[in-house]
């Protein structure tokens, strides 16, 4: 075991050890020196998804717009479920009401929400089958389900932060939103 | 001593052959392993840091136990200070030419048995150079290499509502720069093996959007975009296809997209919801379904209709990810609307009945294969802190590297 020990320490300092050379960190694996160089200068790269958003959108109509925006009713849901309940229901009627007479110009955007409770894809898809049941609710009280998008935020869009079983139920929720 | 520990890894790794097995493994049997710091030009924090830095790399690496007092020495002093440990990893760090420099020796007792320098242009990417010596370290002692020491994860932090940041990383998130920032931006996805470019799903537009982003130029191109919910979940080997979950018609299912020819296909066709594809060595997809009335594992091959269950056990499994005959996945272990949660994740084998759990407390998501299968990243939650956890399966530990603020949306490795 001693004779093994000592050789491989010495065959190690000659061939790896005491070599003057410097090698190169591997950010990229298997990059020279210089290569290494550039990648880490090019980490510097970064994209500001607000560049270039300018303040000009805001348009005549958006008043109005966000004013019957207003009047639209979240509707909310219980937990890991999207069925529609009977209050959410007559909020639907409502908004329903809003979006054929005072808001029938404006294409409309259901946006679906979960609680904290995961991050995943999964919540995501949730986040959008409570969107999808509002809008076949919607469609059925007759709204066109051309004008109608939806998206879901999965549990990126809290409107509640506490750590409570009021809050997360604040979230478990559709937003009504109109677009131009 | 070297021969020694190579054959006692060698028993190890036999007998964990099937990764559902655990091993338990006792500690004292390790070598131990002291660090010393002999820096020159960096004295106090940051070399107190790379000193924390390494230790925990060489802890990782799981082939020693590592002496945690903190020591310092002149480089070129013959001895070691604690002669009681079997050995002793010196570092140097200095300055050349503006390059951030390491030098370091590894003593057996007394005896130089390893040493090399290391240079990097830019000081921020240190915690890559403390990886790099984990790495030669592990090779040295004759283990399988450890590739993903070295590299990049990639993530989405949450900033606050309706806003995040996809930030690229080291494992232990020492080294943190942010890529995207501004707007809802989540499910980062590296396009390559290579890493030099990466998928995200844009929210802030009418339509969630999948972009491509060029890590060396910044060049970000549009791919696709449905209605409802887009996220890549999942490139083949050689970065030619994605499993994408898409919604055009309100419906989540799985599409497998070629990015040379631009079609895309649909791989599931269900009415509920089907989502989190992955490819398996086999031809196989493994995804997440509701078919069952809750959210479960199953495996299909793209263009045939027969669907296979994989996981028949929980009654919440709601996340999942592949590597070769091993699946990942994300089980509820409680379903309590009032109260707190525990989330576990699980290892299966396609070639075994075994289930082992590889977590024990708190919200454990979002798993993530190493590209080796050598280990299992995924987020941690756990009274208000966000981490990354590195599961190393053949070795039965388990790391925790916490985020300093905000918290973990999404990752890979």
């Amino acid at each position: 075991m001693k004779k093994v020990l000592v050789y491989s320490s010495v065959v190690l300092m000659l061939l790896a050890g005491c070599s003057s050379k410097t090698p190169a960190i591997d950010e990229t694996q298997g990059a020279d020196s210089s290569q290494m160089e550039s990648a880490a200068d090019a980490d510097t790269v970064v994209v500001d998804e607000n560049a270039g958003v300018s303040d000009s959108t805001i348009e005549l109509g958006e008043e109005t717009m966000s004013a019957l925006e207003r009047q639209m009713l979240s509707i909310y849901f219980a937990f890991d479920k999207f069925d529609i309940s009977m209050e959410a229901s007559t909020k639907l009627q409502t908004n329903a009401a809003l979006m054929q007479n005072k808001a029938a110009a404006f294409n409309i955007k259901i946006e679906g929400n979960c609680d904290e409770w995961g991050s995943d894809e999964y919540n995501f898809a949730l986040g959008l089958k409570r969107a999808k049941a509002a809008k076949d609710a919607l469609v059925a009280e007759g709204v066109n389900a051309e004008r109608i998008s939806m998206v879901s935020y999965g549990e990126s869009n809290p409107v509640c932060v506490e750590k409570t079983q009021e809050c997360w139920a604040k979230n478990r929720r559709d937003d009504f939103k109109l677009l131009p | 001593m070297r021969f020694f520990i190579a054959l006692m890894m060698s028993v190890t790794l036999m007998f964990a052959a099937d990764a559902t097995i655990e091993v338990v493994k006792e500690a004292d049997s390790l070598p131990s392993i002291a660090v010393e710091d002999a820096s020159v030009d960096f004295t106090g924090t940051p070399a107190k840091r790379f000193y924390n830095l390494l230790s925990s790399d060489l802890n990782v690496l799981t082939l020693f136990n590592v002496d945690h007092h903190y020591a310092t020495t002149h480089f070129d002093n013959a001895s070691v200070l604690n002669r009681a440990m079997d050995y002793t990893l010196r570092f140097r760090l200095r300055d050349d030419d503006a390059a951030f420099v390491a030098d370091i020796r590894l003593f057996q007792e007394d005896k130089v048995v390893l040493q090399k320098s290391y240079r990097v242009a830019n000081t921020a990417m240190s915690p890559f150079v403390s990886h790099a010596i984990a790495y030669d370290i592990n090779e040295f002692f004759g283990q399988a290499p450890l590739d993903w020491l070295k590299r990049k994860i990639i993530f989405a932090r949450v900033k606050g509502r309706m806003e995040s940041e996809i930030v690229i990383a080291d494992y232990t998130l020492s080294y943190q720069h942010v890529m995207i920032k501004g707007g809802l931006n989540v499910f980062p996805k590296w396009a390559d093996e290579a890493h030099s470019a990466f998928y995200y799903t844009s929210l802030s537009g009418n339509k969630p959007t999948l972009f491509k982003i060029d890590v060396r130029t910044g060049a970000r191109t549009a791919m696709l975009s449905s209605d409802g919910m887009l996220v890549c979940s999942d490139v083949s080997r050689d970065g030619r296809d994605l499993l994408l979950t898409m919604a055009p018609q309100g419906q989540p299912d799985i599409y497998q997209y070629d990015t040379v020819t631009k079609t895309a296909k649909r791989v599931t066709t269900y009415g509920g919801i089907d989502v989190n594809g992955q490819f398996m060595n086999d031809g196989r997809v493994v995804f997440i379904s509701n078919r069952l009335g809750y959210p479960n594992v199953f495996a299909k091959r793209p263009g045939e209709a027969k669907i296979e269950q994989l996981v028949f056990y929980g009654k919440d499994n709601s996340a999942c990810s592949a590597h070769n005959e091993y699946v990942v996945y994300k089980a509820r272990e409680t379903s309590d609307a009032f109260g707190t949660n525990t989330f576990n994740l699980h290892l299966i084998s396609m070639k075994t009945d075994f289930i082992r759990r590889l977590t024990a407390t708190g919200v454990n998501e979002f798993p993530r294969f190493s590209n080796d299968g050598d280990a299992i990243i995924y987020i941690k939650n756990y009274k208000q802190q966000s981490a990354i956890g590195v599961i190393r399966l053949a070795q039965n530990k388990n790391f925790l590297f916490p985020l300093a603020s905000g918290k973990i949306q999404s990752l890979d490795w």
